[in-house]
């Protein structure tokens, strides 16, 4: 166990070096983080006002908090490693990779925390200034913040594992950009991004409960927005942990697969 | 040569009947045929490793030498792994490449062309030390080992630059020196000079000898340059077109496969047409350099100096580069 | 024209690349159609609460959308492919080889690649775009569709020289690859009327990343929402932003090249 907390200090320090490099592109990156949500929030803003003052159970003020904190349980479950994986193959590099006697995951997953860790302060400065700036705030019961704690880190590690699986994808191919962006608009509808999942056709919500994608976005937003039993937080989670395992299992055996593949015909 | 092992496991590397075929599809050329590639399209068998068979002990320093496509980095790619053979045996210190295990990845190193391991943006001494805890180098080892690696590859402040504000040659050295961090028992190099100037590939070259000698460590290098084979290797393993053609030191390459000898005169303030002695390769400056066969040697050189006013005259083997040329110029037909 | 010849010339170049790939087509298609039905799934959504969108029926943000992915095929077919070119090349000083070419540089570096796939976007745009205008029955007469073909061309400039000017900083400054990101992403927002944001971000949306002028002016115009203010001064920053964007071209040229500023 101890190197691997060592690999994981190691690679802060890496990433951290490298973000330092980069600090351009992660101000732009930021913007386009921030807009999305923002987006959303006005236009649903501008529907509920036209409304009678909400759409549902959401108030104007309900859906600012409801995108607001979207925006920040998105920053701290999102991956870029799609793109890693699709870019190490093709620069070549990716052979390194599968020299190294550690599974690569855990340098993935080490950088992926250490970036957020230096981001996610900027996020909450963002939603701070968005709070006031739509005159919205949460109130959730203690409870409901005392169980955001593991409900969120379950998010990310679903979520990371998840996408870590799917990006394997460029060890058959190197067309992952529609396999990635049938992904991201599955992603974004199932998963509230693009509204809450209460307000979305019946038939979409149904599905939404037979796939994973509310359990890592909708269901810690609406816990710490305070819109949720307790049962229905304990149904969530074992929910969650659920498709934690189902992850786990697609991960070996999609990355078991894919070693195979790519060894047969090499980078 | 090495007495035949019973057992395979005393080789560090142990290959037998090895090979690996590939499928690839064909490309006309032209518009209209672009567009009639996205109907139908042919397939043809590709065989980069036909095969071969050969055994390295511990410690030997071998060359596999051959022109580009000629199954050198296919072979490396299965020895370290990287490629599943399409059949044969295969076994480095004793371990099956393909199975990639903890253990086997520890011991051996690839260095594989101009970009490896070394993350691009940030300084090369951050990879290094990812390398020591991934490798799990304890640190009195690590220490000492920077120290020699920078002291051998006069490495001096490289480390501390990001890696893509060095020159080529410069990051070589530095793609090397984190290679061998955690002391591999097997070393494979693939080109490790191409494209670095001749100092350059000097340096690299007087390393690998000396970290041979020091560690004691199996390499195994290929190259298409004659230099990096002749100063490191004693012994080569010649293959074009994923066959092997010859095994063994490289003055037995010589003999087994040049049927000429090279004789360099200098002739006394004239030109004369030595095309009646033998084929003449080049004239510069007053030196003709001819090539005779083997067994005419000594006849062509009595009468050149009987019959010219010869001032110098000098009888040598052929350029090796010439006699591999000239090898696989033949395995061309 | 030599300058069409030019451009034939990369565009056979491309169409022989992306042919060898048979699957391309299938895929790029999906992709297109993948992106206008996640556009127009969230617009469904939003017009099942409401029947107007900050004054904007359904099927004029549907023609919105329309625009928006016709823009959007215009400049990922032409604009942004040569600008990306053009700074990876003055990063590894393959400019040279472009700069040797007996034309005008900057034409040379803009036309140089073409994503030819792109044309399903803006052939998909179009069809929304017709499919919305015919919906909302509004007879289109000559000075909407003289306005709107003027401020989409004035639009297209304005997003070209946006985009000459972010790529020539290369020539300065080493680590602008992703710098034309801030482009898509922020070209997102563009698929709803700009006239909904709050201030801050409208301004942004027109004068910082001038989205507003590839997707909702052009519209505005069909519509009839267009005062002859916005139009005077569309026309007027296009010229304006593409002289200045040529002027600092030919500046970050001199620097290469070595000669004095």
């Amino acid at each position: 166990m101890k190197p691997l907390v060592q690999l994981y200090i190691q690679q802060f320090k890496t990433t951290l070096a490298m973000m330092f490099q980069y600090r351009a592109s992660l101000v732009i990156w930021t913007i386009g983080q921030v807009l999305e949500p923002l987006v959303y929030l006005i236009v649903w803003s501008v529907v509920a006002n036209s409304s009678g003052g909400s759409v549902g159970s959401y108030t104007t003020a309900d859906f600012a908090a409801y995108f607001i904190v979207l925006m920040l349980v998105n920053q701290v479950t999102y991956t870029w490693i799609m793109y890693e994986f699709e870019y190490r193959v093709r620069e070549g590099i990716l052979s390194a990779a599968l020299l190294k006697p550690v599974h690569p995951i855990h340098s993935d997953i080490a950088d992926n925390i250490s970036s957020k860790i230096i981001t996610l302060p900027i996020m909450i400065a963002i939603a701070i200034i968005f709070a006031f700036a739509f005159h919205t705030s949460v109130a959730p019961a203690p409870w409901a913040i005392l169980a955001f704690i593991p409900v969120l880190l379950l998010a990310f590690l679903i979520r990371f594992i998840l996408e870590w699986t799917l990006a394997q994808a460029a060890f058959w191919t190197t067309r992952v950009s529609a396999i990635n962006q049938s992904y991201f608009v599955a992603f974004l509808f199932l998963s509230g991004q693009i509204a809450p999942l209460t307000l979305l056709p019946h038939a979409v919500q149904i599905l939404s409960l037979l796939l994973p994608f509310r359990w890592l976005i909708n269901f810690p937003v609406e816990l710490l927005l305070g819109r949720l039993t307790m049962v229905e937080t304990l149904i969530g989670i074992g929910a969650q942990f659920g498709w934690l395992i189902v992850s786990i299992v697609l991960l070996r055996t999609v990355w078991r697969a894919g070693v195979k593949a790519y060894t047969a015909v090499g980078a | 040569m090495s007495e035949e092992k019973d057992n395979p496991m005393a080789y560090a590397i142990h290959v037998r009947d090895l090979s690996k075929f590939y499928v690839v599809t064909q490309q006309e050329t032209g518009t209209k045929a672009a567009f009639q590639n996205l109907v139908h399209r042919r397939k043809v068998e590709v065989r980069a490793v036909d095969g071969i068979s050969f055994d390295i002990e511990p410690g030997e320093i071998v060359g596999f030498l051959g022109p580009n496509g000629a199954g050198k980095t296919t072979t490396l790619k299965m020895l370290t792994g990287l490629l599943h053979p399409t059949s044969g045996e295969l076994s480095v210190l004793g371990y099956v490449p393909s199975k990639r295990e903890a253990a086997f990845l520890r011991q051996i190193t690839l260095v594989m062309g101009q970009r490896n391991q070394l993350v691009w943006d940030i300084p090369a001494e951050l990879t290094f030390e990812l390398n020591r805890v991934i490798y799990r180098i304890p640190p009195d080892s690590y220490r000492s080992m920077v120290t020699e690696l920078t002291e051998l590859l006069d490495l001096g402040s490289l480390l501390k630059k990001p890696v893509r504000n060095l020159s080529l040659g410069e990051r070589m050295k530095c793609e090397i020196a984190v290679a061998l961090l955690h002391r591999p028992g097997v070393v494979f190099l693939d080109e490790p000079t191409i494209g670095l100037d001749v100092t350059m590939q000097q340096r690299i070259r007087t390393f690998i000898t000396q970290y041979n000698q020091r560690f004691g460590a199996t390499v195994l290098l290929t190259s298409h340059y004659m230099a990096d084979v002749a100063t490191l290797c004693k012994r080569v393993l010649v293959i074009h077109h994923g066959k092997l053609l010859f095994d063994g030191e490289l003055s037995g390459l010589l003999r087994q496969f040049t049927s000429h000898k090279t004789i360099i005169i200098q002739l006394d303030n004239c030109k004369a047409d030595l095309s009646n002695y033998g084929e003449i390769e080049s004239y510069e400056d007053g030196k003709y350099t001819l090539r005779v066969p083997k067994t005419e040697t000594a006849r062509v050189t009595e009468r050149l100096l009987a019959e010219l006013p010869v001032i110098d005259l000098l009888v040598e083997d052929p350029p090796i580069e010439e006699v591999i040329a000239r090898v696989f110029a033949q395995e061309e037909k | 024209m030599n300058y069409f010849r030019i451009f034939l010339a990369f565009l056979r170049v491309s169409i022989y690349v992306e042919t060898a790939y048979r699957i391309n087509f299938i895929i790029q298609l999906f992709q297109s159609l993948l992106n206008l039905g996640m556009t127009l799934g969230g617009l469904a959504i939003i017009f099942t609460y409401t029947n107007l969108l900050g004054g904007w029926q359904p099927y004029e943000v549907l023609a919105l959308v329309g625009v928006y992915f016709l823009v959007g095929g215009i400049i990922r077919l032409i604009i942004q492919p040569g600008m990306e070119e053009l700074i990876e090349s003055v990063r590894d000083g393959t400019l040279d080889f472009r700069l040797a070419k007996p034309a005008d540089a900057q034409a040379v570096v803009s036309l140089q690649r073409v994503e030819i796939w792109e044309i399903l976007d803006i052939i998909l745009g179009l069809g929304v775009l017709i499919y919305a205008l015919l919906k909302l029955g509004e007879i289109i007469g000559v000075p909407q569709a003289a306005e709107f073909a003027l401020m989409l061309t004035a639009g297209s400039i304005i997003i070209y020289s946006f985009f000459l000017i972010l790529s020539t900083l290369s020539f300065w400054f080493v680590r602008v690859e992703n710098i034309l990101v801030i482009f898509q992403s922020v070209y997102e927002a563009g698929r709803w009327p700009v006239s909904l944001y709050p201030g801050w971000l409208r301004y942004g949306l027109t004068f910082i990343v001038p989205v507003a002028f590839a997707t909702t002016i052009p519209v505005e115009a069909l519509t009839s929402r267009l005062n002859w203010q916005t139009l005077a001064g569309a026309i007027a920053l296009s010229i304006v932003l593409f002289i200045v964007s040529r002027i600092f071209w030919k500046t970050g040229l001199k620097r290469y090249s070595g000669a004095s500023a």
